[in-house]
């Protein structure tokens, strides 16, 4: 009597005993890891993407005149801009772990699951599971450089592993996805889900980073660089995926009615983000595009946000006949937008982002407070877009296609449409293409690292003169604060004390 | 010749008739008893005298000397020693108590004239730290027994007439008849694994045979701020902001011109403040009894006011009623009982949390230049501003108004039935069932509106919620008393206690109101059908059940020698299974020396007792199922295909299993002594302990990369070690009666280890203001939540001073200015940073003390309290240091304004680089003395009987009168502390705390 008395039992849990019994349990999991990348990717702040771009050339920190200077701290790598600022990236550090424990305990209950012989199910869902952790391990050795490494959930204190540790699982995750998806038009699979061709076009950009960043001639042994662009021809070849014919039409902001939609043709990767974010736990918006809206200021289509400035230089590199131009940055002169918060922006530029900026409805509320969302803050909705065709024929002229002049005109026809002139591939042109092609898609900084830190440095180092609160004031990003830094990023303080010194401060911060 | 005497007898310690007085004629057998109102009449030569005697009471002999007319006033017998006090699951003679207690009359409670109990034990029971969390209304308060023995919570255990609770606060004052608090191990064990940090026992007013009576209580008051801190105003904002302008590199914010327009501005911390806010406090009870039943019932109203936005937004009100009953039936065979109290609160209240839900703290930072209104009269809204001092600010006023729309009500219900079987002259048996029901409900609206671009709602909302649930308490107890020789008695108890915690919850939200007000802010009235928008949760809690078995022994040899031990299992559903059963001894031995051959005899030393006691009691305090890993659904999806808004579900394991997990465990050695000095006029108990909890249960502090939320583990360690001393003396000169107590008590806390990578529990941050560090933590060697922080060492005030500011061949400050606080290096290695960050403050007392003063006079009484605390610090963070324009409180003129100007406080400058890092600027002392309760009463039976009662007593209270302190925030009590529910033992933060208020009452007291 005595033990059934004390017998509790839980009635609205399930718990780890019950569950990772069936497919239907693996798949519920699998959307489980895949909420766990967006809330990372989506995570406020200094997301992988927003901090992807505020490191490159392309962006300032900005923000309000009467903030903390976080993001110019981030922005030019000097922790002493806002030495408070120890734990800049935590909710980023905490969250991708949160998703890696996610991927790893499904993983290592593969094997208990019945799945009845439906082996093809099973690979199915492995694939685009070791595609999440491959993926998310690749930014954040991208961003840090030295992290622990955990292929299977565990609560010890871990050290950091090698970068060649970790791009080794990221490889094998990746390959593993590549090899076992099915080989199907991208239109035939549920939008959102990882394809072969997602698997196949990230083993390449892991490829071009890792070898440019580290110098290597291969990725860890597992892929050669003929291996990386034969990836991409097979999806040039068989995904199906093409370029939307009008640039603009790929950004909500720049097109409206236009818009191709966020699972567009183009689209080889994306992570999806909607309205539905709230303060009660659920995390699906793009929690960090307020910050690229214009300083507390509504003009349609263009909704207020937090005012990370765009850098005049990115919108003088942009030849006048280029369409992106106009389809991926806001520029206050020149459109005319009656902007009149120049008091209340740091490092007021006259420039915005557009391809990530929080939109507006024609009477000046914010669309995603329209549609349903809770706020402008987190209710903000639209998908980013990892990796898009454009990036396969210009990742796969980099490699050395047969096709790669092809690849590269047909990349430059879309944006100069009639004005289109060729232009004889080179890698400066390359790389300069890419610049302008994926401006503001959080690609530049690591297009920019490939090609060595002392280069990469030189390219991002400023010294002008912005206005501050309307008032001119200097700015600096010195070249020897990325070289000190090696282009990585702050470890979280806290979880360096947590760690009792096991994990270990990169230099420079 | 004999006379007709007559006469009332009455009590000396409320006044009342005493019935069942014998009244004798000295040297003889004659005599009469006083019937049911104290009154006597007997026949006696006018030249004897008359004895009075009754149980309990002191003995007095009166000689008549023809009077006709003889009334007496019996006091209680001096040897409270006599007294019978709770112990755990019975009562004991006092003089045989081995362990440490501490008892508190209902008497001296409802004197106090507070809404809780607590409150008015403040400062009067030695060992026993009671601490208000706010000065709002019906706010719990702090309980700490002999110190912080845990990491999760540190309240000690109810128990109202043996039925085990949480939370005495739903009880009115005047419904206790007495609290005992058991501060040992030993005493406590009985209770085991429910009794790591003390119990507090609690038993309602019961009747009396043979005695009616009817009370009438009430008080009145008003409540007013006690100490308003002041803020700078707009003249003055502005010369200081120029200042830090200048001291950062920029130009003067505010032209000459500018300044001399601005005037005072809005005096923020004054609107936030109501003056007069009510106190009220009514309660009519009815006790009596016939020979065999009875019986003891009230009514009570209660109302308290809060001083922050008054009762629209802070309010607390509450209806008692109580019924206790008793019955003897079949000759005493069986007696038959029932009590039950049940309270129905209503409350409302403003934010009192972390920097983020604090609505005073608003008030601190908002400049002076911000209007109250626009120029419409609507509340000013500073999203169209771009003045750099205004943008991102909002009125802290109009945000209380918007985001404190609430209406909160619970009901409780508890108490027990029991029965008790007298089986043979020695041998007791009692069953009881105790019953503690709870209900709540609650809604609140929140509107749409603009107060600045951060500050913000687009759509209004409608929250509802409801909850209840009951434990239910099955006791068996079997006592069996015999005695070898007439000295050498025994007693012998063994119980059974099942204990079983059921209850739901629901709760919901939705947008789109029909109506735009808290009256009608119901789900039903709430239009919007998108489902993104609605929230909704309900479930069961965890069931809780526990299993125990326990006994007691006792021995006392001619009330000299004593002996007594418990032994208690526990068996809880919170563990696996292997787990679940927990052990929980005591022993403790008592000495009566002053019964000994050498003593009996003194002047001195009227009683002397030695005690000593040894035991471990327990604690399950982790929430249930941590030995499964929980699969979690919640808010886990992902929004596939073409539409937005369209979710497929998914889960993850939300939490690693610790299948291991076992019960807390502190252990405990005490050594007491209890005196009577000098005719037992003076009174002394003294008691060293050392207390030591390990196994905690805590969340196990994990690195980021477990990817779950941590399972809790048993880990860590504490000791606390101290002294408590309480001396009272009471004596007369003629009809002046006084009394004059003393209690104060010692306490350190020292952590053990903690079972982490770098044997620390971080305290949280992000909480002294936006992106603040760390500043308080549980780490071996130092007392639990000591502030962790940086050394000063004053202010640099030359170039020179920075230039000379060196070690290991470098410039330690080089970023540093004259102004700039120096910081210690403590290692030396020329840097500043966290290794260089040392313990700055103590939250935990090292004394707390209080004393009393009561003097009573032919019907006139007064009562002067006061407690207070010495050796704590208090840190203290009023202004969001993140922010440029934040406002400023006064002590800001004490700042560095060139050489020579001051040591302590530095420059001003807008990015605050001074206070960006923790240090002890932070951090002041904490010691305080307050006049608690001054009040003067008189009883107007005294000079009249027109009013046909017994008593008639009316009084007037000041509280909070007075506090003498060096602090300089609004109240040196704080005792609110950093807690996210499972680490709960940061205290002493103010981060702009809602004060207690002080108070001005008037009582009546009538007993009929």
């Amino acid at each position: 009597c005595t033990k059934d008395f004390l017998d509790a039992e839980l009635i609205t849990e399930i718990t780890d005993e019950n569950f990772y019994k069936t497919p239907k349990d693996a798949e519920a999991a699998l959307v489980g890891v895949y909420d766990g990348m967006q809330a990372v990717v989506g995570v406020d702040g200094l997301s992988y993407p927003l901090a992807s771009m505020i490191l490159s050339d392309n962006a300032y920190g900005g923000t309000g005149n009467a903030d903390s200077f976080t993001y110019q701290a981030v922005d030019e790598f000097d922790v002493n801009r806002s030495p408070t600022d120890a734990n800049l990236y935590e909710p980023q550090w905490i969250a991708y772990y949160r998703a890696i424990f996610r991927a790893n305990t499904l993983l290592i209950k593969l094997d208990q699951i019945d799945w009845s012989e439906d082996m093809a199910r099973r690979n199915q869902i492995e694939s685009e599971t070791r595609f999440i952790r491959g993926y998310l391990y690749f930014q954040m050795v991208q961003l840090w450089g030295n992290i622990p490494l955990l292929t299977e959930p565990s609560s010890d204190n871990i050290p950091p592993a090698t970068p060649e540790e970790v791009y080794a699982v990221v490889a094998e995750d990746l390959l593993f996805a590549a090899e076992n998806l099915p080989a199907v038009a991208y239109n035939t699979v549920q939008a959102g889900r990882i394809t072969k061709w997602a698997a196949k076009s990230m083993l390449a950009r892991v490829y071009l980073y890792y070898t440019g960043y580290y110098g290597e001639s291969d990725l860890v042994g597992l892929v050669s660089q003929s291996d990386a662009l034969a990836h991409l021809e097979d999806v040039i070849a068989n995904s199906g995926h093409a370029l939307v014919p009008d640039y603009a039409n790929l950004w909500p902001a720049a097109s409206l009615e236009d818009f191709a939609g966020e699972n567009n043709q183009e689209i080889v990767f994306g992570v999806k983000f909607t309205f539905t974010s709230d303060y009660d736990g659920n995390t699906d918006g793009n929690h960090w595009m307020v910050m690229l809206g214009m300083r507390e200021f509504t003009s349609y289509p263009y909704a207020n946000g937090w005012g990370v400035t765009v850098t005049e230089d990115l919108y003088d590199a942009y030849d006048e006949t280029d369409t992106r131009q106009n389809a991926s940055i806001i520029a206050i002169e020149e459109e005319e937008v009656p902007f009149d918060n120049v008091k209340g922006q740091r490092e007021y530029t006259g420039y915005y982002s557009k391809k990530y900026a929080p939109m507006a409805t024609e009477d000046g509320s914010s669309l995603a407070v329209e549609l349903g969302g809770t706020n402008f803050m987190i209710g903000q909705f639209q998908d980013y877009f990892a990796i898009r065709y454009a990036d396969v024929l210009l990742m796969a002229a980099e490699l050395g296609s047969p096709n790669a002049q092809a690849y590269f005109d047909e990349v430059r026809q879309r944006a100069y449409q009639n004005d289109f002139t060729p232009l004889a591939i080179t890698t400066e042109r390359l790389q300069e293409e890419r610049r302008l092609e994926f401006a503001l898609e959080g690609l530049r900084y690591w297009d920019l690292l490939r090609r060595g830190v002392s280069e990469a440095a030189q390219e991002i180092a400023v010294s002008t003169t912005l206005l501050n609160g309307g008032v001119e004031a200097q700015k600096t990003i010195s070249a020897s604060n990325i070289q000190t830094t090696e282009g990585l990023q702050q470890i979280p303080s806290n979880q360096i004390t947590l760690s009792d010194g096991v994990l270990v401060q990169n230099p420079g911060w | 010749q004999q006379n007709t005497v007559t006469g009332t007898v009455v009590s000396g310690s409320d006044g009342l008739p005493i019935p069942g007085v014998n009244v004798m004629v000295q040297g003889t057998t004659t005599g009469t008893t006083t019937d049911f109102d104290g009154y006597y009449e007997i026949d006696i030569d006018p030249n004897a005298a008359l004895v009075f005697s009754y149980v309990g009471f002191i003995t007095q002999e009166i000689p008549v000397n023809n009077l006709n007319q003889i009334d007496v006033v019996l006091e209680i017998a001096t040897s409270e020693l006599d007294e019978i006090v709770l112990i755990g699951y019975g009562t004991q003679r006092k003089a045989l108590v081995t362990g440490a207690s501490v008892q508190v009359d209902g008497d001296d409670l409802q004197k106090r004239s507070t809404t809780s109990a607590l409150q008015a034990m403040q400062g009067q029971t030695p060992g026993v730290q009671i601490t208000s969390t706010s000065g709002q209304p019906g706010s719990g308060l702090n309980v700490n027994i002999r110190g912080l023995g845990s990491t999760s919570g540190n309240n000690p255990l109810y128990v109202v007439d043996g039925v085990l609770t949480g939370d005495i606060s739903y009880l009115n004052n005047a419904d206790i008849e007495s609290i005992s608090i058991l501060k040992d191990a030993a005493s406590a064990a009985i209770y085991g694994s429910q009794a790591s940090n003390g119990v507090v026992l609690v038993t309602t007013r019961g009747g009396r045979k043979n005695t009616s009576r009817i009370t009438f209580d009430s008080y009145y008051g008003v409540q007013n701020v006690s100490n308003k801190i002041d803020m700078l105003n707009s003249h003055e904002y502005a010369i200081i902001t120029n200042e830090a302008a200048l001291n950062s590199g920029r130009s003067a914010i505010f032209s000459p011109e500018q300044i001399a327009e601005l005037g005072e501005g809005v005096d923020w911390i004054d609107e936030m403040f109501v003056d007069d806010a009510v106190t009220q406090n009514y309660i009519l009870g009815f006790t009596g009894g016939s020979e065999t039943s009875t019986f003891s019932s009230s009514l009570a109203y209660t109302q308290e006011e809060g001083i922050v936005g008054g009762e629209d937004f802070s309010n607390y009100e509450r209806v008692n009623f109580r019924f206790n009953s008793e019955h003897e039936l079949y000759d005493g065979f069986l007696t038959f009982g029932e009590n039950f109290t049940f309270a129905y609160i209503n409350s409302n209240g403003v934010g009192v949390g972390n920097q983020f839900n604090n609505t005073l703290r608003g008030a601190f930072g908002t400049p002076p230049l911000l209007p109250m209104f626009d120029e419409a009269g609507n509340y000013y809204d500073t999203s169209n501003d771009d003045e750099e001092w205004l943008t991102g600010y909002n009125n802290p006023y109009a945000s209380m108004v918007y985001n404190n729309q609430n209406e909160n009500n619970t009901q409780k219900l508890l108490g027990n039935v029991y029965a008790e079987m007298q089986l043979l002259d020695n041998l007791k048996f009692r069953t009881s069932l105790g019953l503690d029901y709870y209900a709540s409900e609650g809604h609140s609206y929140l509107p749409i509106y603009q107060l600045s671009s951060y500050a913000f709602r687009d759509r209004d909302r409608v929250y509802q919620n409801q909850s209840k649930g009951y434990s239910l308490l099955w006791d068996n107890l079997i006592t069996y008393n015999f005695d070898i020789n007439d000295d050498h008695l025994f007693e012998v108890m063994g119980g059974t206690s099942a204990y079983k915690f059921q209850g739901t919850y629901i709760n919901a939200s939705n947008v789109d109101l029909n109506f735009n007000d808290l009256e009608h802010a119901w789900l039903d009235n709430a239009l919007n059908t998108d489902g993104s928008q609605i929230e909704q949760n309900g479930g069961p809690n965890p069931e809780n059940m526990r299993m125990s078995y326990f006994g007691r022994f006792n021995y006392n040899y001619q009330d000299k020698y004593l002996l007594n031990t418990t032994f208690r299992a526990d068996g809880s559903s919170n563990f696996a299974e292997g787990n679940r059963w927990g052990y929980f001894p005591s022993v403790s031995v008592g000495w009566v020396a002053s019964a000994e051959d050498f003593l009996i005899d003194s002047n001195v030393v009227n009683y002397l007792k030695l005690r000593a006691s040894w035991g471990q009691v327990g604690n399950q305090n982790s929430s249930a199922f941590q030995y499964l890993a929980p699969i979690t659904f919640a808010n886990t999806n992902y929004n596939f295909g073409n539409e937005e808004g369209v979710l497929t579900p998914g889960a993850y394991p939300s939490r690693l299993p610790n299948p291991n997990l076992q019960w807390e465990t502190s252990e405990e050695v005490n050594f007491g002594i209890d005196a009577r000095l000098f005719q037992s006029t003076l009174s002394v108990t003294l008691d060293i302990y050392e207390k030591t909890s390990k196994d905690w249960l805590i969340l196990a502090p994990n690195s980021a990369t477990s990817g779950a939320g941590a399972p809790f583990i048993n880990g860590g360690d504490v000791t606390n070690s101290g002294v408590e001393l309480a001396l009272s003396y009471n004596n007369h000169i003629g009809d002046f009666n006084f009394n004059v107590g003393v209690n104060g008590s010692y306490n350190q806390n020292e952590v053990g280890n903690i079972p982490s990578n770098d044997g620390i529990i971080h305290g949280e941050t992000n909480q002294l203001f936006d992106n603040a560090p760390e500043f308080y933590r549980a780490q071996s060697g130092y007392p639990l939540g000591y502030f962790w922080g940086l050394e000063t060492a004053g202010i640099f005030q030359t170039e020179e001073e920075v230039n000379n500011y060196r070690a290991n061949g470098k410039l330690i400050q080089p970023a540093a200015s004259p102004g700039d606080v120096i910081f210690v290096d403590q290692n030396g290695d020329g840097l500043i940073n966290d290794s260089d960050k040392t313990n700055i403050g103590d939250p935990n007392p090292d004394l707390t003390y209080g004393f009393n003063v009561n003097f009573e006079y032919k019907g006139l009484d007064f009562t002067l309290l006061a407690n207070g605390v010495a050796g704590n610090q208090i840190v203290q963070s009023y202004r969001n240091q993140a922010s440029q324009f934040a406002n400023y409180t006064t002590a800001v003129f004490e700042r560095w304004t060139g050489p020579g100007s001051t040591n302590s406080t530095p420059r001003v400058t807008l990015d605050n680089r001074n206070y960006s890092r923790f240090s002890d600027l932070y951090v002041q002392d904490g010691d305080f003395l307050r006049i608690s309760n001054v009040t003067l009463g008189y009883d107007l039976t005294n000079i009249t009987d027109a009013f046909k009662v017994d008593k008639l007593r009316v009084y007037f209270s000041a509280l909070n009168l007075y506090t003498f302190t060096e602090y300089n925030g609004m109240d040196p009590e704080v005792g609110y502390g950093i807690s996210n529910g499972t680490f709960n033992f940061s205290s002493g933060v103010d981060l702009g705390y809602y004060p207690r208020p002080r108070t001005l009452l008037v009582g009546l007291n009538v007993t009929f």
